[in-house]
């Protein structure tokens, strides 16, 4: 089972950008209003999973 | 397609840079990404008086309401009062975000600048390194739009500067993430924008009471991310509004997340390329204000890049003369600010009840951190060691 990969709830997403901006990887940018996890990129260090202010964002193991 | 300037994003930064490189007769395109200038609106709303006498915005119709100055709330509810002539920065207008970026716009506009929505930079046009343009999506189309230079003035999210070679990420201990209700059917009784502070309350940031009229106000927290677990700032606005008498009856007309950056800035200018506003870090650490400075960092910018057009030399060289403006006017209020920040974050609840306390019936002749520092230090000689290094900063930036 690998890492728990960063993934934002569109629904619950208001595009604040806070995600963005933190991403040590820059693994998170816009698509639409929303925000969008590149998986690729993603190290699964959550610190997106705690920016975000209305709690979209979760970890999700594939 | 083919521009002497793109500026990346139609916020008061990109628009304001925009206005000023047009008048200095460059060919200017804005590109924003959303499908409406100003909406949806990411802000307090609060911005100082001090735009009055730079003559950016026409009419009224942007001003929700006028201040009469500022209140802060320590942990304990101990009220520090600063009156308008002395709050400076904390206080000012509570605008209509969306109506004051779109005057932004309109002022551009009639200088002759083009507009471009549900535009979105994708990535940066480079010839052997050298930045020759951006590469947008607007619906389903991609294409190319060509410039001698390119402004980021796209937000805390700014990825231009990425594209550029300048870091713009942020730790999370210099990005604030906020949540905020616009509160109808509540009490405003004065014309005072009100803080709060507390670790429980908001850890790393405050609470803000900002009146839009007698019975409406935008109600915010803003968190310090490092601070923060998934949904904290919602949820600890909740909480503070539902504890509070005036403000529970309140209903909700609007809600919105926010992100503010309240880092040290970052370089500003490369080869054909020049960052401003939240892109370019241009906020106030401690009160996380920057529309001021979008303002004034936009007219630099955009005057910078008129000369550059005008002698064809778009070299960081040449630009600099934005980088070494900024600094001049604001630059060094927000690397001394930043370092009030780090100690700020150091205290307890305890120390700023103290600090409230010493304040409280304190008489400002001027609300400088020098003079401040010197009240309190004052009343507490310990705290000397710990504020010595910001004694120093305050001194100079007084000279």
């Amino acid at each position: 089972m690998g890492k728990p990969k960063a993934k934002v709830d569109r629904v619950k997403c208001l595009g604040c950008g806070g995600c963005i901006s933190v991403c040590p990887q820059d693994a998170l940018s816009w698509h639409g209003y929303r925000a969008l996890v590149n998986e690729e990129k993603c190290i699964s260090c959550a610190i997106c999973i705690r920016t975000c202010p209305v709690g979209a964002i979760s970890g999700e193991v594939k | 397609m083919r521009y002497d300037v793109i500026v990346v994003g139609g916020g008061p930064a990109g628009s304001v840079t925009a206005r000023f490189a047009a008048e200095s007769g460059a060919k200017v395109i804005v590109l924003e990404r959303r499908q409406e200038i100003g909406s949806p609106v990411l802000c307090g709303e609060g911005v100082s008086r001090k735009i009055d006498d730079w003559d950016m915005l026409k009419g009224k119709r942007w001003i929700a309401s006028r201040m009469d100055g500022a209140r802060i709330y320590s942990p304990d509810k101990t009220c520090v009062t600063l009156s308008a002539d002395m709050a400076g920065n904390e206080t000012g207008y509570v605008v209509y975000r969306d109506i004051f970026d779109q005057e932004l716009a309109h002022r551009a506009i009639s200088k002759g600048v083009k507009f471009m929505m549900n535009a979105q930079a994708i990535s940066l046009l480079k010839d052997k390194g050298k930045i020759k343009g951006v590469k947008v999506k607007q619906f389903d189309e991609e294409f190319e739009i060509e410039s001698d230079v390119v402004v980021g003035a796209d937000g805390v999210e700014s990825k231009v500067g990425q594209w550029a070679g300048i870091d713009t990420r942020l730790d999370p201990k210099d990005l604030e993430t906020c949540a905020q209700y616009t509160l109808s059917n509540i009490e405003c009784k004065d014309a005072y924008c009100d803080f709060y502070l507390g670790r429980e309350i908001a850890p790393g940031g405050y609470v803000w009471v900002f009146p839009k009229g007698k019975d409406v106000a935008n109600v915010g927290v803003g968190i310090l991310a490092s601070l923060s677990e998934s949904g904290m700032a919602k949820r600890l606005l909740d909480k503070f509004i539902a504890d509070n008498p005036r403000l529970n009856k309140g209903e909700p007309i609007r809600f919105l997340a926010g992100a503010v950056p309240v880092s040290n800035p970052v370089e500003t200018v490369r080869d054909n390329l020049l960052l401003v506003g939240d892109a370019a870090r241009h906020v106030d650490p401690i009160t996380g204000g920057g529309l001021t400075h979008c303002l004034e960092g936009g007219k630099l910018a955009g005057e910078t890049v008129g000369g550059a057009i005008e002698q064809q030399d778009f070299s960081k060289e040449l630009l600099s003369k934005y980088e070494n403006g900024w600094k001049e006017t604001f630059g060094k209020k927000i690397k001394r600010n930043y370092l009030v920040k780090e100690i700020l974050l150091d205290m307890d609840d305890k120390t700023f009840n103290m600090l409230a306390d010493s304040l409280k019936d304190y008489k400002f002749d001027e609300l400088s951190t020098y003079s401040l520092i010197k009240a309190l230090v004052l009343k507490h000689p310990t705290l000397l060691m710990k504020l010595r290094p910001l004694l120093k900063v305050s001194k100079k930036l007084r000279r």
